[in-house]
């Protein structure tokens, strides 16, 4: 379990393995719910996470991968690429400033 | 404490799942991600130029003698059955110049990029022409294979994507072992001069290399691969590739298996004039991730059925297959419907005369019809078809057609939710 703080994240980075296609696909929406918190939402492949990112995203298949690239960085797993609780409960977080285990 | 995490848990991981809430930060250093990560970096030297694939495969397909520009002016009686448009004909004399060279080029470039940046690209680039000459330079005939004999120019040469995906990367490791072993050493107003003659020198020795050394290696792994190809697909073993395809995909090893193995083996097979392969379709089929959708979207879990329709559509129109993956980790018995679907798919493709110019990447039904060579775009269509409605009906068997749903999933809102729909489940499992 990891505690993340919603309001000290300014950029957050969704991987996938390829970086090409789907962090691009949830990229795209988790930009436009987090257009006006100011929060730069990247994608990227997995290998080649941006040291600088808050958090990553990423799905529970490639979240061993990501730990391993940036171990310094809290990784959310999800399961589904559309409409997963837990990256509903991240977002919330960040667009609130409050809180949340992960 | 009942998380939403728990909630949502595979059972595949949920061992590794709950020790990590005790346990330090996983390394990423088991087999699994060992290989995605190795399969990811022979993708990398692909997927970025997928933009490249597609040019050549819609270029191949419009204008070579068969393409549609001269299907449709021989159809209207435009032209003379064995004549060619104009336009077609000029167009059709990048194709072989394109697979030839600047495919393996890129990949090349791409792959001593990944390895050392801007400069492990330009060595690599150069160092993959050694490898693809390297068969009219030394006259060499691909082993196992009969009636063919040594190119003697350029337009000879097959598609040598392995000579990219090989001599890429060394050459950059070598300039970056290079780079290291100079760094900080060198007299000030010095370093421009070192750095471009030192890509430039190993970037032509790495060259001669590949013309000498590892040209040969590949012509020789080329034409074992070949033979294998051609063995499989003659004897109509293909479709026992699904076994090992669809479970490696939803590991999320998709790309690696796709993009990193079958992609060039499939260019190596379609040849350089405008030749279609099988194996651009046994990953990139969107048919059975559309048939476990169905299964899913009708005998599911109820609490993520509603996810599936939208799911449908990216996997099956965007091509991004990982979509449907969670699904199937969710239930790993439909790993079965995976299999299933993808070789029945497999087997139609073979029956019935299938195969794609080039990859379709994404994996998307639109791909497959601008990549289907005028001849093959039904026999694909209805082998897509095929593998959905299999993997559907078996998907629906295994899912017990939504009766072992409650003894199988411990969600807590899909229980809330079945007590909600009760009526209606055993309407479902009555019909």
């Amino acid at each position: 379990m990891t505690t993340i703080d919603g309001s000290s994240i300014k950029k957050l980075v969704v991987a996938c393995d390829a970086g090409m296609g789907s962090s691009v696909m949830l990229a795209g929406q988790l930009k436009k719910q987090l257009k006006k918190n100011g929060v730069v939402v990247e994608h990227s492949p997995v290998a080649q996470i941006p040291k600088d990112a808050d958090v990553v995203v990423t799905q529970a298949g490639l979240a061993d991968r990501a730990k391993g690239v940036v171990p310094d960085v809290p990784v959310v797993p999800f399961q589904l690429f559309l409409g997963d609780p837990k990256v509903a409960k991240i977002v919330k977080a960040i667009q609130d400033g409050t809180t949340v285990e992960v | 404490m009942k998380t939403l995490n728990s909630t949502f848990g595979l059972s595949l991981q949920r061992g590794n799942r709950t020790m990590s809430a005790f346990t330090p930060t996983v390394t990423g250093s088991g087999p699994r991600a060992a290989i995605q990560r190795f399969g990811a970096f022979l993708a990398g030297m692909i997927m970025p130029n997928l933009g490249a694939f597609i040019a050549w495969g819609l270029i191949t397909a419009i204008t070579i003698p068969n393409g549609w520009i001269n299907l449709i002016a021989r159809g209207t009686g435009a032209i003379a059955q064995d004549a060619t448009v104009p336009f077609a004909a000029q167009v059709s004399t990048v194709v072989g110049p394109i697979i030839v060279f600047l495919l393996p080029i890129l990949i090349g470039y791409t792959g001593g990029r990944q390895v050392h940046g801007q400069r492990g690209a330009v060595v690599g680039a150069i160092a993959t022409m050694g490898a693809v000459v390297a068969p009219v330079a030394l006259g060499l005939v691909p082993p196992f294979t009969t009636g063919i004999t040594a190119p003697e120019n350029i337009t000879g040469l097959g598609p040598n994507f392995l000579a990219g995906l090989i001599m890429g990367p060394l050459a950059g490791v070598v300039l970056k072992a290079w780079d290291r072993l100079v760094d900080g050493k060198l007299a000030s107003g010095f370093e421009m001069l070192v750095d471009n003659f030192s890509a430039g020198i190993i970037g032509g020795a790495m060259a001669i290399v590949g013309i000498y050394i590892l040209g040969p290696i590949i012509n020789f792994i080329n034409g074992g691969l070949g033979a294998i190809v051609d063995l499989l697909v003659e004897s109509r073993l293909l479709p026992l590739a699904s076994i090992i395809v669809e479970p490696a995909k939803v590991l999320f090893l998709n790309n690696a298996i796709g993009n990193g193995v079958l992609v060039p083996l499939g260019v190596q097979q379609a040849g350089t004039s405008g030749g279609t392969s099988i194996l651009f379709m046994i990953e990139s089929n969107p048919g059975p991730g559309l048939g476990i959708l169905t299964a899913m979207l009708l005998f599911g879990p109820r609490a993520v059925r509603p996810t599936v329709p939208s799911a449908m559509i990216v996997h099956f129109l965007g091509g991004i297959h990982e979509i449907y993956f969670p699904y199937v980790l969710m239930k790993p018995i439909l790993v079965v419907a995976a299999i299933v679907g993808g070789a029945a798919g497999v087997l139609s493709f073979v029956v019935l005369g299938g195969g794609l110019l080039a990859a379709a990447s994404p994996g998307s039904i639109i791909a497959y019809v601008l990549v289907s060579a005028p001849g093959t775009l039904l026999p694909n269509i209805l082998g897509v078809l095929i593998s959905a409605i299999v993997a559907a009906v078996v998907g629906s068997l295994v899912l017990g057609f939504g009766r072992s749903e409650k003894v199988a999933m411990d969600l807590d809102e899909a229980n809330a939710t079945n007590a909600a729909n009760k009526g209606r489940k055993t309407a479902v499992a009555g019909s």
